[in-house]
């Protein structure tokens, strides 16, 4: 999962970028509002988390103005203003979910987890197509009870599939969602990906729709 | 005696106190006052009936040793006496006048009034003779009976006193608790307050003597507010403050631990050692402001101030060399101040501090002392960004930072420099820097020599 952190401090953003990557997020971090709000509309972020003393624009302002325009990525909101009404401003102003600092890694990556869920109108935990079963959490993938390993990239493809279960999606959609910046991407990376996972979770899984993308197969079903 | 502790029952005791000691002073008054009259009268009578006795003497006294015993005419009568003598025998006399002339004389005669003891009772006596000088005549009066019309006098005085004093008491005693009900008023409305509430009292028609009192309370109560609202925002601007440090610190800690790949790991760790110093650089100045804040005054003494600078200076230059910037000091001349020097010297660091932090490599750093006439100059000038005008403004608000500047700076540094600076009566100001083009910081004092 791709998602954008919006922190001006160097040491805290620093930390959690690396949290997050340990976690199999892909992060991309600014450190200003007006860049995050610039990339959050360019870019198919899964996820934000905004903090909310940012230097050029302030993060609520950057909140506003997405909303505003119905860019509807989640957006988790790590702040140091713990006071109750601003909380309560924050969530009126579009966010999903208000963390106050300290947070804890595990605790900020489990909630981004469950905002993109949630922003899938996905309720369980897990998600599912046919036989095989993805926990994000546990980063694990299951086929018929038996465990299958993937690579990394297999795992964020496959991820990004179920989530958007029942939409094509094309190769440059997921490259997106795959490498943050600065990560070099191979012209066939996805069809080497698409590839093995076919190998490894049988052909039908996912289907090719020729000339726009791919698609998993079936609808989604619960686990 | 020691004084009540009501207010009521002060009152009281000083009004009767006070009615009592008039009405004393007005009984003395009269008392001496109807002495005297009644003396003039009294004596009057006595010389008058003296002079009648004196024209009587055309009256033979040819029966020797033979005396007229006058009758006794009136019940009162027994209280006055008279003697006639003639040729230094009685010759007449009130049937209460005893044998002896009532005035005993020497070998001379003198003539006027006198008290005297007549059988264990003081008289009033006048005496006098006749035109010839043969007759003497003795007018007397008990004393007793002028005595009684006195203290007849008085008791009409001092019998209504004693009965209008415990009524008297019993009106004051009313009219001083309707009079103090304002201050019972006040005493239960502060008595009913929580102990925390700071709101203006509000005493309803409050009498003119309390209103400065009344006054005073709100005052006090203002300031009070006021002082645990900045105390209030303050620490929660602190508490706020440390989050972000303490944020970093441990999201990097966990890092740390859950790294596998050992170059990742220690830049983890390394983060969090920072993180750590910033946090413990940031509770010092939080201290620091704070011991600033309650008003520690400084203690003065004379501080050189080039020898100062260069101390800090010294101090913070591994940073700016760190960091690729060139810092020199010029100080060319001794030049002291009055003040507290450990004070000067978080002033001069954080001023130091800032400029090294907030330009950037390669940049220049100028710290200058110059002593100008009766002014000390310290100048601190760098090559970094500067600052924009209203940012300037904003300079030494609490925890305000320029957005943007890349770095992790708690915005206390310039309060403190302006609170040290205004403890030390020096004056600061903040400009473009000519010379070098960022930010030229200008702290002015007045100079010991």
């Amino acid at each position: 999962m791709r998602i954008l952190l919006a922190e001006d401090d160097p040491l805290l953003g620093d930390g959690l970028r690396a949290g997050l990557r340990q976690q199999g997020f892909h992060v991309d971090w600014v450190r200003d509002g007006e860049a995050a709000e610039r990339e959050l509309r360019a870019e198919p972020y899964a996820a934000a988390v905004l903090d909310l003393g940012l230097p050029r624009k302030d993060g609520l302002e950057v909140l506003a103005a997405l909303r505003r325009d119905a860019i509807a990525i989640p957006v988790l909101v790590l702040t140091a203003r713990d006071a109750v009404p601003d909380r309560i401003r924050g969530l009126d102003l579009g966010a999903d979910d208000y963390v106050v600092k300290p947070v804890d890694l595990d605790e900020l990556a489990a909630r981004l987890r469950a905002l993109v869920r949630r922003a899938h109108g996905q309720p369980q935990e897990s998600l599912s197509a046919m036989d095989v079963i993805l926990d994000p959490a546990a980063r694990s993938v299951r086929q018929a009870g038996e465990r299958v390993t993937l690579s990394a990239r297999e795992f964020d493809l496959l991820h990004a599939l179920m989530l958007n279960a029942g939409r094509v999606l094309s190769r440059e959609q997921l490259e997106q969602r795959l490498y943050s910046w600065g990560q070099e991407v191979d012209s066939n990376a996805v069809e080497v990906h698409i590839h093995h996972l076919r190998r490894k979770l049988g052909a039908a899984l996912i289907q090719t729709v020729r000339g726009v993308g791919y698609v998993l197969a079936g609808d989604r079903r619960k686990p | 005696m020691k004084a009540p502790r009501s207010l009521q029952g002060r009152l009281l005791v000083l009004v009767l106190g006070l009615v009592a000691g008039v009405w004393l002073a007005a009984a003395a008054m009269t008392w001496f006052d109807v002495r005297h009259e009644l003396d003039e009268l009294l004596d009057s009578h006595l010389a008058q009936a003296a002079a009648l006795l004196v024209a009587q003497q055309a009256r033979d006294f040819e029966d020797e040793g033979y005396h007229v015993d006058a009758p006794t005419l009136h019940r009162y009568a027994p209280k006055v006496a008279f003697q006639v003598f003639h040729e230094g025998r009685l010759a007449m006399r009130s049937a209460n006048a005893p044998d002896l002339p009532m005035v005993a004389f020497g070998e001379k005669f003198r003539e006027g009034f006198k008290f005297v003891q007549i059988d264990g009772l003081a008289w009033r006596v006048f005496a006098t003779h006749g035109g010839e000088r043969d007759v003497q005549v003795y007018v007397g009066e008990q004393v007793s009976s002028r005595s009684a019309i006195l203290w007849a006098a008085l008791r009409g005085m001092l019998w209504p006193m004693l009965v209008a004093l415990p009524l008297l008491a019993l009106a004051i005693w009313w009219a001083v608790y309707e009079g103090v009900t304002p201050l019972r008023r006040l005493g239960r409305t502060l008595a009913q307050r929580r102990p925390q509430a700071l709101d203006p009292v509000v005493v309803e028609r409050a009498p003119s003597e309390m209103v400065p009192m009344i006054e005073a309370l709100n005052g006090l109560f203002a300031r009070t507010g006021a002082l645990m609202e900045s105390e209030r925002r303050f620490t929660a601007d602190a508490a706020h403050e440390l989050r972000t440090p303490i944020a970093a610190i441990r999201a990097q800690a966990q890092v740390a631990m859950a790294e596998s790949d050992a170059a990742d790991r220690r830049h983890a760790l390394e983060a969090t050692l920072k993180g750590c110093d910033r946090a413990i650089h940031l509770v010092e100045q939080l201290l620091t402001l704070s011991r600033l804040e309650a008003g520690a005054a400084p203690a003065p003494a004379p501080v050189e101030l080039g020898e100062l600078v260069r101390r800090v200076v010294a101090e913070l230059a591994p940073q700016a060399i760190r960091k690729g910037q060139t810092i020199e000091v010029v100080a060319p001349e001794p030049c002291r101040v009055s003040g507290d020097a450990t004070l000067v010297a978080v002033l001069v660091r954080n001023l130091v501090d800032n400029a090294i932090r907030y330009s950037a490599p390669d940049a220049r750093v100028s710290v200058a002392v110059v002593a100008s006439g009766e002014r000390a100059r310290l100048r601190v000038e760098d090559s970094g960004p500067g600052m924009a005008g209203p940012d300037m403004a904003r300079l030494g608000e609490r925890f305000f930072r320029v957005l943007g500047s890349g770095e992790g700076g708690s915005g206390l540094g310039w309060s403190i420099v302006k609170r040290i600076a205004a403890a030390h009566l020096a004056e600061v100001r903040v400009a473009r820097s000519a010379e070098l083009g960022g930010l030229a910081i200008e702290v002015d004092w007045p100079a010991l020599d």
